[in-house]
């Protein structure tokens, strides 16, 4: 036979023969080749080195509790399909894509809405007004204005002779 | 559509699944549940988030069980379910956050062991160390080596079920193995 340390693509011969997984005939025909060939005699002897220490890492225990919570989980699960299944054919592929953006811009809305009557003005209110006070604020507006011009004709400065 | 007489044991539970029926996933569960644990255990390294997607996993399963198709042998896609969440966690650093160290790791089994045959502390000592050295030599492999080694080393997968897995050609599994046994034998092969 050919060496599987010298042909690469023979190499998985090695790598079977050291997993125990060649069948009985062809590992024969390497054991006969191994006695001769240091090679691959040394390839097989590290190799069962890594296998051994590999072996050395043994499994770990199953949670106790692994099928409960995923009982729980799958039952989780069948009910949230039920309703997507229910839910499907009433909202089309587009509606269900733009319903996050129409739920975000409701809530926004809300939110205004709630915030509004503090800031808004409130209704305008009417008062009556009784003709006297208007007249008492008119008479009260020209006194003023008589004032005012009064102290700014005083004020002015003297006209150059 | 593959005739349900032609497919595997497990394939054909699957498509009982897909029929609604119950048991047939709990059979499936309690087959397959223990190799998948450990394969994401090994690939992980942490055993709460090994668990975590090994639920993961089984829900996955269940939930894809109407589209289920017998074009492979059920291990295959199911160890293609548990790879591809094993790796997500890996490039999440999900499984590196809560990395467990050795001590941790190692199960008390004295209380199982007749007390004359109990290991020393030497020799649970040399054992810690020698599984540690086991644990940074595959950890040190390429995602997809390591993936590769695990399935072809503990749960025994075929060639032409890693390739199915790793989405590659059976050659390219075999050199893939190759390379990943010629770095652990230059790490690992002085425990003998």
């Amino acid at each position: 036979m050919e060496c599987p340390v010298q042909r690469r693509e023979n190499a998985d011969l090695l790598l079977a023969y050291c997993a125990r997984r060649l069948d009985p005939e062809r590992a024969a025909v390497l054991e006969r080749h191994m006695r001769v060939c240091p090679a691959c005699q040394a390839f097989g002897e590290s190799q069962q080195a890594v296998w051994a220490a590999l072996d050395l890492w043994e499994a770990i225990p199953v949670s106790e509790d692994f099928d409960r919570r995923l009982y729980t989980r799958l039952s989780r699960a069948e009910r949230a399909d039920f309703w997507s299944r229910v839910v499907r054919p009433w909202f089309p592929l587009p509606f269900r894509r733009a319903l996050p953006l129409a739920v975000a811009s409701a809530i926004v809305m809300v939110a205004f809405l709630v915030q509004s009557p503090t800031s808004a003005p409130g209704p305008l209110q009417v008062e009556s007004v009784d003709p006297e006070q208007v007249e008492r604020v008119l008479d009260d507006l020209d006194m003023l204005r008589q004032l005012n011009v009064a102290p700014r004709s005083e004020a002015a400065p003297p006209q150059a002779m | 559509m593959v005739a349900v007489a032609a497919v595997e044991p497990d394939a054909q539970l699957m498509l009982r699944v897909r029929d609604g029926d119950a048991a047939s996933f709990a059979l499936l569960l309690e087959k397959h549940r223990a190799p998948v644990i450990h394969f994401l255990y090994r690939m992980v390294q942490n055993q709460a988030v090994a668990d975590e997607l090994a639920q993961e996993v089984f829900l996955r399963v269940y939930r894809a069980r109407a589209s289920y198709e017998p074009t492979a042998k059920f291990t295959t896609w199911l160890f293609r379910i548990a790879m591809h969440l094993a790796l997500n966690s890996l490039r999440d650093g999900r499984s590196e956050r809560g990395q467990e160290s050795l001590d941790e790791e190692m199960p008390d089994s004295s209380g199982r062991q007749v007390p004359d045959r109990r290991p020393t502390v030497e020799q649970r000592l040399v054992h810690r160390v020698k599984l540690d050295e086991v644990r940074r030599a595959i950890q040190g492999l390429s995602e997809k080596q390591r993936a590769a080694v695990l399935m072809h080393k503990y749960q025994e997968l075929e060639y032409s079920q890693i390739a199915r897995v790793l989405s590659c050609s059976e050659s390219a599994v075999k050199s893939l193995l190759f390379r990943a046994y010629e770095t652990l034998r230059a790490r690992l092969a002085h425990l003998a």
